[in-house]
């Protein structure tokens, strides 16, 4: 393309150290553009997405048997902010993928809360972390993800974060 | 259907076995079976040099090596046996500051946890269909961090292509 007017360049001047641009086709791909539409294909194909579903079905006994050894090694850690913070944020990143959502949902809020009171130099409540603690293990332990009841209580326990960090000055 | 896939090596940079578990799982679902595995950043660098893989896909928290330390390794050290290879970072720390930092470090794409496949298939495929130019200057080299053009956008112009990609009306 061509510049077509000089007016508004006099008002963007260019950098003296301009950055070198490599366009996609000048450094080596990670395939052939004919292998390229083919792994559009796959990855967009039905049969891809229910072996990939299998696959991860596969995994939800071994990963639900995680998370429990998480839960209570959480437990243990007790008054240990940082290893509480460590497992809390392994329960977050696969506790959905174990089936079970409320366990990571609580704990995503529990790692959030503890992350901001850390932003603002503030040691976290171990009330609430003790409240987190107990509603991710009663949640992971439960036979059945109870989706509603789950959605109430990491609903409240959300609230009750957002009041403390109001309170904390991090809002 | 499947195919595309059965000649690329993949790279999976993670602490935690179940997430390794769980990708491989993923990648050999698309048909990708030559995947090395590291469980953080210098054990992945020795993976990089021995198994030359294409695609990476790494953990942001590791130690002693984080993902953000390994990517910038792959990216600028003159030790690097592709400072092209696309970067996939999956990370369940998604705060903004930590995402920059993702960004900067020069990573590619980046897939927040919990991982599912619909979300891990759409970044390859970005990868595929919309490869990234790469941008080198005195404080960067990694992918283009712009992904869309500003409309009307009034700042300086910094690339040496700037004057000559852009129509200025």
């Amino acid at each position: 393309m061509t510049v077509q007017t000089t007016e508004k360049l006099t008002t963007r001047p260019a950098s003296e150290n301009k950055a070198e641009f490599i366009a996609p086709d000048a450094y080596p791909q990670m395939m052939s553009k004919q292998n390229g539409i083919r792994a559009l294909q796959t990855l967009q194909s039905d049969h891809v997405a229910l072996k990939a579903r299998t696959a991860m079905d596969a995994y939800t006994p071994i990963l639900r048997d995680a998370i429990l050894d998480y839960v209570e090694a959480l437990e243990e850690a007790s008054t240990d902010l940082a290893q509480t913070f460590a497992i809390a944020h392994e329960i977050r990143n696969f506790a959905e993928n174990a089936g079970l959502a409320t366990a990571g949902r609580v704990a995503e809020i529990l790692c959030r809360y503890m992350d901001e009171m850390e932003r603002v130099n503030k040691a976290p409540e171990p009330a609430i972390v003790g409240l987190h603690v107990a509603a991710i293990a009663r949640a992971a332990r439960a036979e059945e993800d109870d989706a509603k009841m789950g959605e109430m209580v990491a609903g409240q326990l959300m609230a009750l974060v957002n009041r403390r960090l109001v309170e904390a000055g991090a809002r | 259907m499947s195919g595309g896939f059965e000649y690329l090596k993949a790279l999976i940079v993670e602490d935690n076995s179940h997430m390794r578990s769980l990708l491989r799982a993923l990648l050999n679902s698309i048909g990708i079976t030559d995947i090395a595995e590291a469980a953080q950043g210098q054990a992945a660098i020795e993976a990089l040099r021995l198994r030359r893989p294409d695609l990476v896909l790494t953990d942001l928290a590791m130690k002693p090596m984080d993902g953000l330390e390994f990517t910038r390794y792959v990216r600028n050290d003159q030790n690097s046996p592709n400072p092209f290879i696309p970067i996939i970072m999956i990370t369940g720390h998604t705060e903004k500051h930590r995402v920059e930092a993702a960004r900067d470090a020069g990573v590619t794409e980046l897939l927040a946890k919990p991982i599912t496949a619909s979300n891990l298939f759409a970044r390859i495929a970005e990868i595929v269909e919309r490869p990234r130019a790469f941008v080198r200057c005195d404080s960067y080299f990694g992918p283009d961090r712009r992904r869309h053009r500003t409309e009307g956008y009034g700042g300086p112009w910094r690339r040496a292509e700037d004057m000559e990609d852009v129509d200025v009306r």
